[in-house]
């Protein structure tokens, strides 16, 4: 225990030195909400094509997603890629510490990190556009847990199967960019077409954004949601530690 | 009791026998030399040691336990230094000492290894701002931040500037000085014969001969070559005449003078005795080096058609 904790110490440190990771994976979302607030005019207003919502209410669940996303498919593969690379992993392997410590304090920290990032852009867009903190606080935080276990747990499938630091990062963006667009990132779901929204439910970052606006906005969350978040974590999670290579 | 009991290992990659039936024991105290060619299999021996490799045949003992059922014991007491394994860039040299510390029983005082390997003044410098000679001082450090009875460093001075090289022999010599059993994988004769209190060479993953570096040398014969340019000129028959000198020759202005035994004794007596001297001397005798080559070609020969 007193190893993972060092570990988790250690591996914060690396991440917070690390700017790029910092930027994106802990401010962007709120930056990026606070920014198309105040930007894009009538981006607090109703309008019609939303049913009389908000685009920032709409985009603030789908920004939540993406900061997930950005940790757990863009930041979290190339680490374990680079550890195995590097064979920081094989080394840790002739110690008395079992490298799957260093696995589970890279998960501590990218989901630290998700946990402050997704508070900051809550409270930021609460603070600068009036959308209410989440109605269902429940629902919402396990809505939020389940995305994040299994958009972590696919990076770290990514992670457990490249062999470089630089296959991490393009089978991981590879994931990420399809991922965003059925999350709603350019076309929110309630205007996708009904087929194309069956599809992104059935993606876990599609079903996350549902989860999570419903929960914000004081609705339980769809079963089929939450469900398929859970496959998908319990699914990744299984394989990643069948396939996981410490070499 | 030895320190590395290993009986008929066999290592497989494929088709290709990495490791092919070797047996050899590493006493408590010593420095154990590995040295063969790239690819002769002296990486796999030693992480099959280590733990990190399943032997498809053999058995190894290392303090006495099996190096993949009694792991967790074994990495208490056993450092590593593990060949191509690097850190992260930005951790820091105390980072990552006062974590590796964390996790052994009985760990060392990190400052005093640092200080002991000349690394005293980098304590807070990040990786990435180290040189290749401080990287591998401090992958010593990581080895043996545990305590351990017994290091194995695979290829440590690879990629050294040779000043750095000597430093680590220094670090290495402190090691052996402070009661832990080393075992040394490289390809430096140099290091080895400077090192080493006992080597075992390789080839094609079988051993090609385990002696002392004196021992190995012995064995590719102990002739002698003395070279020089006499001040008068000298009948070589005077010098074939001597008892210990199997040739003669003339290189330029240069005379060759090859023998056993007391053959420089005798010579020197000789342009003594005669009058002459014997200008720009030099005496040249094998080095481990030519022993190396010596047995790792016998060993090609052998084995005939996998000529590298």
């Amino acid at each position: 225990m007193a190893a993972t904790m060092k570990l988790t110490r250690t591996e914060t440190k690396l991440f917070a030195r690390d700017p790029i990771a910092l930027f994106f994976g802990l401010i962007f979302p709120v930056v990026l909400l606070v920014a198309l607030g105040f930007l894009f005019p009538g981006f607090d207003e109703p309008v019609a094509e939303l049913d009389g919502g908000r685009y920032i209410d709409t985009y603030s669940p789908i920004i939540l997603a993406l900061g997930i996303a950005t940790l757990g498919l863009v930041t979290l593969p190339p680490i374990l890629g680079a550890y195995r690379q590097f064979g920081i992993l094989r080394r840790l392997k002739t110690t008395p510490v079992h490298p799957g410590r260093l696995l589970t304090a890279q998960l501590v920290v990218h989901g630290s990190v998700a946990i402050v990032s997704a508070a900051l852009a809550i409270f930021g867009v609460a603070l600068f556009f009036d959308v209410p903190l989440p109605e269902s606080p429940v629902w919402f935080v396990v809505s939020f847990l389940l995305a994040a276990a299994s958009i972590f747990t696919i990076g770290l499938l990514v992670g457990a199967l490249v062999k470089t630091s630089v296959a991490g990062q393009a089978v991981g963006m590879a994931i990420y960019f399809p991922m965003l667009f059925f999350a709603g990132v350019w076309i929110p779901r309630t205007i996708m077409g009904e087929g194309l929204r069956l599809f992104s439910d059935l993606t876990p970052l599609g079903s996350a954004v549902q989860a999570l606006e419903d929960s914000w906005f004081g609705t339980t969350p769809n079963l089929l949601n939450l469900g398929v978040m859970a496959a998908y974590a319990v699914v990744a999670g299984v394989l990643a530690i069948r396939f996981f290579r410490w070499e | 009791m030895p320190v590395i009991e290993v009986e008929g290992l066999v290592k497989a990659y494929g088709e290709t026998r990495a490791v092919d039936g070797v047996s050899f024991n590493v006493q408590e105290g010593e420095i154990y030399g590995i040295v063969g060619p790239n690819g002769a299999g002296k990486t796999t021996i030693v992480e099959s040691v280590e733990g990190l490799r399943n032997p498809d045949a053999g058995s190894i003992r290392v303090l006495g336990l099996d190096p993949i059922a009694d792991r967790y014991e074994i990495t208490e007491r056993l450092g590593v230094q593990l060949q191509e394994s690097r850190l992260q860039d930005k951790i820091r040299v105390n980072e990552v000492l006062d974590l590796y510390a964390s996790f052994y029983r009985n760990p060392a005082d990190w400052h005093d290894l640092l200080e002991r390997l000349g690394l005293g003044s980098k304590e807070h410098a990040r990786y990435a701002d180290l040189s290749g000679g401080q990287k591998q001082r401090l992958a010593v450090a990581l080895a043996l931040v545990g305590s351990p009875e017994l290091a194995i460093l695979d290829e440590l001075t690879t990629g050294l500037d040779p000043q750095a090289r000597r430093d680590t022999w220094e670090t290495i010599e402190e090691i052996k000085r402070s009661g832990v059993t080393v075992v040394l994988v490289t390809h430096f004769m140099e290091e080895a014969d400077r090192l080493c209190d006992r080597i075992m060479v390789v080839d094609h993953g079988r051993i090609a001969a385990i002696d002392t570096p004196d021992g190995l040398i012995r064995r590719i014969g102990s002739e002698q070559r003395m070279r020089f340019r006499p001040s008068e000129p000298l009948d070589d028959a005077l010098l074939t005449a001597l008892p210990d000198v199997t040739a003669v020759t003339h290189e330029g202005a240069q005379t060759v003078v090859t023998g056993t035994g007391n053959v420089v004794h005798s010579v020197t007596a000789l342009l003594a005795q005669r009058h002459v001297i014997a200008q720009d001397l030099r005496i040249e005798q094998a080095s481990l080096e030519d022993a190396y080559l010596a047995l790792t070609t016998d060993e090609l020969v052998e084995t005939g058609s996998e000529v590298r």
